[in-house]
């Protein structure tokens, strides 16, 4: 069952088209990786289905509605993104403590959340002598509050050192164990590699891959010929010029590696660009 | 909404810049009220004798910083999710726009029928402190001071709403706080000077008179005392300053607060 829906999503700030007829489905329990170069459009595509940014046309949904009819949207889906961040002048607890109340999660709760992100120690001390990776830390405790099932991270390892991005992997796994659904993007590969279900691919706000990371890794046979990892598949994918536009039959098209993939002609998983 | 009213107020209690807003009007009131008391009587000095009801009325009525606060409250209410970029988190916790919108106003409206509350409370301390170290006994009836401390506490509470409106339409904390400044100590001052027989339908100088301050002595300068012009009835003077927060904040819902992130 999907639970988050993109529809023909469409964005368009004046004439630049940031997002262009995404649509794609992310199902229950599944971890998928939300890939693309800067500029691609997967903060834009995430900024639509959290009803942040309006979209030009189309639909983006959680659990088949709009993220504004949701009735507790802090318990439906917990989100990490770069804009959401918290006044500097508050304590990582008292932060908590406000959307606890909103999202009548209990003050014990707090502390869990907050020692789940090993940031208890800090938890009186204001957020802005916070560090980079502190207040990334804290946001992840946010989206976690309400103990969502579905949750959104763009770009969770932004500011994490090492050890950080290792802990990071670890959450995301025992995020997978317990059975909930994860969209996150990040330009880490190798994490996403270690973590994810499925990858869904943008560049230049379209789609251009969707599919589980074994097919689009698998060696030889592949429509992208000798890809060998992620990092070969994504740069094939995304590389300048590999976005065709349309193709033949007026569908997407991607080449990579030589090889022009039309919508409906790939034998493998690429071809649930719309499902 | 009540949960929701509750949540802005917490946030609003758990940031220091609303204690430094409070105890600046505080001491605002205080330095004001002892400056009144000070020239109370003196020849030219617009403040009448502390020995009378009017010089009384006058020192325990300072309390026109209390309404600029306020507003300065609503501002950084709004306008400071802009600025430290919590605008997101509040609208992925609450997507209903105008509901946040008006929670904020009513939260923000709590905390400035607070600095009215203060504001009163210490014009009144230090002006009939300073009468009776005068030896003058009170002659302002306990009944209208606290006509004019709940006028005050109304005013404000209203005025940080007019804020948060302005703050939602602006979304920049400095320009919402240099035009709450602008208007209300030199705009309404010029506008009030030139054409008495409309000042009393400013917004900023009909919440002074709710208050109990004398028609134009919340001026500032040139137009400070300037007689003529009959204040407005208490309650067409709140419904003209809620009018106008009405009205700031319904355009802010309509346009500034739709936007996107």
């Amino acid at each position: 069952m999907a639970v988050i829906e993109f529809a023909a999503l469409t964005k368009r700030f004046g004439e630049t088209v940031a997002v262009d007829d995404l649509s794609f489905d992310v199902e229950a329990g599944q971890v998928v990786g939300f890939l693309g170069p800067n500029g691609a459009g997967k903060t834009t595509s995430l900024y639509m289905l959290l009803g942040l940014v309006s979209p030009t046309a189309g639909r983006a949904s959680v659990n088949g509605r709009l993220f504004k009819d949701l009735d507790e949207p802090l318990h439906a889906i917990g989100a990490l993104v770069e804009a959401a961040g918290a006044h500097p002048g508050r304590t990582a607890r008292n932060h908590l403590l406000s959307l606890a109340m909103l999202g009548r999660a209990g003050s014990s709760r707090v502390g869990q959340v907050l020692e789940l992100v090993d940031l208890g120690r800090a938890a009186d001390k204001r957020v802005g002598t916070f560090s980079l990776g502190m207040r990334q830390r804290l946001g992840l405790a946010t989206a976690l509050l309400c103990d969502p099932e579905i949750l959104v991270l763009d770009e969770p390892a932004n500011g994490l050192d090492p050890e950080g991005v290792h802990w990071l992997r670890q959450l995301l796994r025992q995020l997978a164990r317990e059975g909930r659904t994860v969209l996150v993007s990040s330009h880490l590969l190798g994490e996403v590699a270690q973590t994810v279900d499925r990858v869904v691919i943008m560049a230049q706000g379209r789609l251009v891959a969707n599919t589980t990371l074994d097919e689009l890794t698998r060696l030889g046979g592949g429509p992208l010929g000798d890809t060998r990892s992620l990092e070969d598949a994504f740069l094939a994918l995304t590389a300048p010029g590999a976005t065709a536009g349309t193709g033949s039959d007026g569908n997407p098209a991607t080449t990579g590696k030589g090889v022009l993939t039309p919508l409906g002609a790939v034998p493998w998983g690429v071809k649930k660009w719309r499902s | 909404m009540a949960l929701l009213t509750r949540f802005e107020l917490f946030k609003l209690r758990t940031v220091r810049v609303t204690y430094g807003l409070w105890a600046a009007v505080a001491a605002l009131g205080a330095l004001f009220t002892a400056i009144e008391a000070s020239r109370a009587g003196a020849t030219g000095s617009g403040v009448a004798a502390l020995s009378t009801a009017a010089g009384q009325s006058i020192v325990t009525t300072t309390t026109s910083w209390s309404l600029l606060f306020a507003a300065v409250l609503g501002v950084l209410v709004a306008s400071g999710e802009h600025r430290h970029s919590t605008t997101a988190l509040t609208y992925l916790a609450e997507p209903r726009r105008e509901r946040v919108l008006a929670a904020k106003a009513l939260a923000a409206a709590a905390g400035g029928a607070v600095f009215g509350l203060t504001a009163s409370a210490v014009a009144i301390a230090i002006g009939l402190g300073a009468a009776a170290g005068a030896a003058d006994p009170r002659l302002v009836p306990a009944s209208t001071l606290i006509g004019h401390a709940a006028g005050t506490c109304l005013g404000a509470g209203i005025f940080a709403a007019i804020g948060v409106g302005l703050g939602s339409l602006l979304r920049s904390q400095v320009a919402g706080i240099v035009t709450v400044l602008m208007w209300g100590l030199a705009v309404e001052s010029v506008i009030g000077g030139l054409f008495t027989s409309v000042r009393a339908y400013l917004p900023y100088t009909a919440a002074t008179t709710m208050a109990g301050i004398k028609l134009g002595n919340a001026a500032f300068g040139p137009a400070h005392g300037v007689n003529g012009g009959s204040p407005l009835p208490f309650a067409a003077a709140a419904a003209l300053v809620a009018g106008v927060a009405a009205l700031l904040c319904a355009l802010a819902g309509a346009t500034s607060v739709r936007r996107d992130i």
